[in-house]
Parts: structure tokens; C-alpha cells; sequence
């Protein structure tokens, strides 16, 4: 039998305690993740969501449970691990290049190489002629790029992604969206697991959609998304087969949203 | 060209789309030549104004106008000033020139450069490495607050004396006050700098694996350089007042030491170029802080930039 990717086992997680109120934020949360799925996880603000991807990336621990990634307990942050925050967090006195190899750079790749790999990601996102350019000379769209170069550097097994295009306006997010799983999809086996309030994006972007309670987080539905591969972000929004798979998760989105 | 069909979509009504469209051709522009650049850097009008105030006020204080006793609401605001306690533009030159090929009066320059310098490193390394570390440990931050707020609450300029006593009248005294000074200037805004560091940035370098090293190395140093700049510029300023107290106090070199004594002697002239060239060296120091600012803080803009100096 092969071991998950990711596995979560009975995984409570409780904020606060002493001077505060404890507050329950995920609860008992059961999760099989097998390599290579792209598994999008839904639901209102504050249903823990940002904590499932604490946990995994070995920021936070578990209060009860346990959080494996194949077969073997997280116990701090892992270096094939890509976690990608929902504001970009660049470094502002970095070059766009130099933020994309902060991860290399903290690994100890050597100075030739980081560079190498710096470039070739530029490149597959469209920012080449930009390397050079400091992130306020940016736009938007373009430091979430940079992000997601600086995210894949590191050539992560596990892609945790936090709201990554929340921040975007509508054209520039479709754009960025479809270069992302373009490289996830031409990406052998790497295991996605994406946070979003966006129910369109995570049902044009997955294969796998679950949907979370309000807090305290518990997962109330499993969606497997089967729209086929490679998947044209733009051009799917209007296709039947995926209106269809989001009206059928907005119905147990909105019991939790309104 | 207008299209035929009946598409509600179709947006191509109205755009004309010939080879003669008329665009706006950039090539057409004005291009500035190096000297029209360097004159307009140079900005004449600016220097020029600058020239004649200066000339002005060289003019006023020679003349011995500004003492003739100005009324406000009829309550004077300069005393009346014998002469003798004056001193005019001419008789500082006339001291620089007398000190110039002194090699008694170099020696006292270099004692208090040396004391500033000293003092404004040992000062700033310790502020910058506890401010620092008390930015990132808030544990170790409650612990010592209290002692160092109350440290920094003493008047440091009272301590002089008893500095003097426990190093001598030599340098060391004057090191030991500047230094004093100049780690609260530096460790105060350093350690409010750590704390403003975005945390993101925090976030994302230990997601990676980063070690605390790394982190203050990537993350920590670089997010406070700016601010550390600014605590660096006052600094140094306040590096060569104190080291300037400390002689008037007790000492037997120094440019400090010299004002003391002339003042004591109604060298007034002399005094006013001494104090003229503590302010240049001061002006020196801040130039060199720029200069590292510069090439640090390349990536912000140069309005964000402090710039006490700015010829």
C-alpha cells in the first residue's frame, strides 16, 4: 500500500488559553491527500482554512492528532515544501530575480545556479525582462508572479498556495491562474493544496474541492472534480459540465456562508 | 472599415484602421544635451540664492550690525555686546589661517576625531547588536526594558564627570560619554525597527527552513536598514557633541579643549572657526552615513530617503 502525500488523523487545533478565551479553530479534521492532486479547499473567513496549511508547512502544531506527509509526522518546516502566503511578502530591497531565489539562497545553492533557475522560472511566467526590476517598480499581478516563481523555486514536492489570487483584479487573476496550473499541470506529481473564498477558481483549478464549515473548521464535503486535462482557465468558465460542478458546491457553500 | 454583420458583440464600428492612423511619435521629442542636464542639476537660480544669503549674513556679522540691539514690542532681544566679546568672520579666517601649517593644532584635530569616531562605532555596533536583539526576543525585551529605559531616563551628560574620574582625563573619558550617547540614539529606533519588520517576510523564510542566522541576515538587517540609517545620522552628530563636553570638562587635547580655552581668553574669532570646523566634520561624518545609505537603500526612492546633507 502506498502512503499519502498528506494525511491528517483526528487534527483539533485550539488558539489561545491563558489570558484569552481558548478558540476551537479546526475540528477533528480527517484527510487523505494522494501525490500529485490538486485539492482545493473552500469556505467562509475564518473557518481555519490558513491553519490546515500552518500546520502542513510545520508553522504550528496540531493541539490533538496528527498531521503526516508520506507516513512520517510533520515536525517542522520541510525544505520541499512551497508555501505561497496570500500577500506576496516580497523582499522590497530585493530584485525580482533575487526574491525568486530567497528559498535557494536559504537551502545554500550556490550563486550560478540560483541564478539559473531564477531566470528559467521568470521566464515561464512571462516576467524575463523584469528581473532586474525592484517589486515597487511591479504591478500587482506581477509581484503575485514573482511569488509563485519564489514559491516553485525551491522545486517543492507539496504546493500550498494561501489565497494566492485574492488580491487580483478579474483579468489579471484569470491570466495568472492559468499560467499557475499550466506549471502545475506540466509538473510531474506535485501535490497541490489551495486555499481560496473564490468557489469558481477552486472548481476551475482542482480536481478535488472541499468545503469547510464555519468555525469552528470541520470538512462537511468531499467534491472530486472531473473536468478533463489540460484545463483552458478561460474558456472552461462557460462550459456546462463546470457550471454545473460549482452550482452543486455553492449549495453547501452558502448553508455556511449566510 | 465598417463590418456588415449583426454580431451585438462586434465592437470593430468606428475604429478606423488604415496605414495612415496618425500616432504620436515619440522621436520627435526634445532630447536634453550633457549640458543642459548638468545645468539643470546645477539648478542656478537655487545656488545662486544660496550665495547671497550667505554673503549677507558674512556681511551682517562682519559689519557688526546684528548687534544693535533689535527691538520686538519694544523689549530688546540682543543685549547690548562689548566688542571685544564679538568676534567677526575676518578674525576666524585669520585663526584658520595661523592654525593651518600648526602641527599642535592637527594633533588636537585628530584626538577629537579619533574620540568621535570611537565612540560613534563602539556606540552604534552595541546599539545596533542589542536593539536588534531585544527586537527579536521579546521575552529578553521585558526582561531588560526596565533597566534600559531608566538608563536612558539619566541625564548621560551628568555622567561626564564621573566618566572622567573613571577613565582620565584622556581620551577614554570622552569615547566612554560619546559612546553612552550614541547606543541609546541607535538601540531605541532599532529596536522599534525589528518589530516593524513585516512579518510575511518572517513567515515565508521559515515556511523555507530558514535559521534564526539566516533570518537576521535576510530578513531582520536588511527590513531595518532604513530607520537604522536615520539613528545612524543623529548619531553621529551627537557623537561629536558629547566628545566636545567631555573636554570642555576636562582634557588635555582637542578641538574641544582649544574652544574652551580660547573663549577663556576672549579668542572669539578662534572660537567661531573652531566651532565652524566641528560642524564641517560633523557634515563629513553625515556625507559618509549617506553615502552607505545610498548604496543600501538603492532599492527605495530617493524621497524616502533622510537627507540632512544635501549640497
Amino acid at each position: 500500500m502506498t502512503t499519502n502525500a498528506v494525511s491528517l488523523k483526528d487534527v483539533s487545533l485550539i488558539f489561545g488559553g491563558q489570558d484569552t478565551e481558548h478558540v476551537l479553530a479546526v475540528d477533528t479534521i480527517n484527510l487523505e491527500i494522494p501525490q500529485g492532486q490538486f485539492v482545493a479547499i473552500v469556505g467562509p473567513s475564518g473557518c481555519g482554512k490558513t491553519t490546515i496549511l500552518n500546520m502542513l508547512s510545520g508553522l504550528i502544531k496540531p493541539t490533538v492528532g496528527s498531521v503526516q506527509r508520506h507516513g512520517q509526522e510533520v515536525q517542522g518546516p520541510s525544505r520541499d515544501i512551497g508555501y505561497m502566503l496570500a500577500r506576496s511578502a516580497l523582499s522590497p530591497w530585493r530584485t525580482a530575480r533575487k526574491n525568486v531565489e530567497l528559498g535557494l539562497q536559504i537551502h545554500g545553492v550556490g550563486k550560478s545556479e540560483r541564478k539559473e533557475r531564477a531566470e528559467e522560472l521568470l521566464e515561464l511566467l512571462h516576467l524575463e525582462g523584469f528581473a532586474n526590476a525592484f517589486p515597487s517598480q511591479l504591478s500587482q499581478g506581477m509581484r503575485q508572479r514573482v511569488a509563485i516563481a519564489r514559491t516553485l523555486a525551491i522545486d517543492p514536492d507539496l504546493w500550498l498556495m494561501d489565497e494566492p489570487f485574492g488580491a487580483l483584479d478579474a483579468q489579471t487573476r484569470l491570466v495568472v491562474q492559468a499560467e499557475f496550473v499550466s506549471l502545475w499541470e506540466k509538473s510531474k506529481e506535485s501535490t497541490v493544496i489551495f486555499v481560496t473564498h473564490d468557489l469558481e477558481e477552486a472548481v476551475l483549478l482542482a480536481d478535488r474541492v472541499l468545503v469547510m464549515t464555519a468555525r469552528p473548521g470541520r470538512i462537511k464535503s468531499d467534491n472530486l472534480i472531473d473536468l478533463p486535462r489540460p484545463r483552458v482557465i478561460d474558456e472552461l468558465r462557460f462550459d456546462e459540465k463546470f457550471k454545473a460542478a460549482e452550482h452543486k458546491i455553492w449549495r453547501e457553500l452558502r448553508d455556511e456562508i449566510i | 472599415m465598417k463590418s456588415s454583420n449583426n454580431d451585438p458583440a462586434d465592437n470593430t464600428v468606428g475604429v478606423e484602421n488604415s496605414e495612415t492612423e496618425k500616432r504620436f511619435d515619440l522621436t520627435t521629442l526634445p532630447t536634453e544635451t550633457s549640458a543642459q542636464k548638468l545645468i539643470r542639476r546645477i539648478d542656478l537660480p537655487v545656488q545662486l540664492t544660496r550665495i547671497a544669503i550667505l554673503a549677507f549674513i558674512l556681511w551682517i556679522w562682519q559689519s557688526r550690525k546684528i548687534f544693535s540691539g533689535i527691538k520686538v514690542f519694544g523689549v530688546e532681544i540682543l543685549p547690548e555686546i562689548i566688542p571685544l566679546f564679538q568676534g567677526v568672520p575676518t578674525e576666524a579666517w585669520d585663526y584658520v589661517t595661523q592654525v593651518w601649517d600648526d602641527s599642535l593644532f592637527w594633533q588636537d584635530f585628530w584626538v577629537t576625531l579619533q574620540e568621535a569616531l570611537l565612540g560613534f562605532l563602539y556606540g552604534s555596533l552595541s546599539g545596533f547588536i542589542v536593539g536588534m536583539l531585544l527586537g527579536r526576543f521579546k521575552r529578553a525585551q521585558k526582561v531588560f526594558s526596565p533597566f534600559l529605559i531608566f538608563t536612558n531616563a539619566v541625564p548621560k551628560i551628568a555622567l561626564a564627570p564621573i566618566l572622567i574620574l573613571w577613565y582620565g582625563v584622556d581620551i577614554g573619558s570622552k569615547v566612554a560619554l560619546a559612546t553612552i550617547i550614541v547606543f541609546f540614539i541607535v538601540q531605541i529606533p532599532v529596536m522599534a525597527a525589528v518589530s516593524g519588520v513585516d512579518p510575511d517576510l518572517d513567515t515565508v523564510a521559515t515556511s523555507m527552513g530558514a535559521t534564526q542566522m539566516q533570518k537576521f541576515k535576510l530578513v531582520v538587517i536588511p527590513g531595518i536598514l532604513g530607520p537604522l540609517f536615520g539613528a545612524l545620522r543623529l548619531a553621529s552628530i551627537y557623537a561629536i557633541l558629547s566628545v566636545v563636553f567631555g573636554e570642555f570638562l576636562a582634557s588635555k587635547r582637542g578641538l574641544g579643549q582649544r574652544l574652551l580655552y580660547q573663549i577663556n581668553n576672549f579668542g572669539m574669532g578662534a572660537a567661531i572657526a573652531l566651532m565652524s570646523l566641528l560642524a564641517i566634520l560633523a557634515l563629513i561624518f553625515n556625507a559618509g552615513i549617506g553615502f552607505m545609505e545610498r548604496k543600501f537603500l538603492r532599492w527605495q526612492d530617493d524621497t524616502t530617503r533622510g537627507n540632512v546633507v544635501s549640497l
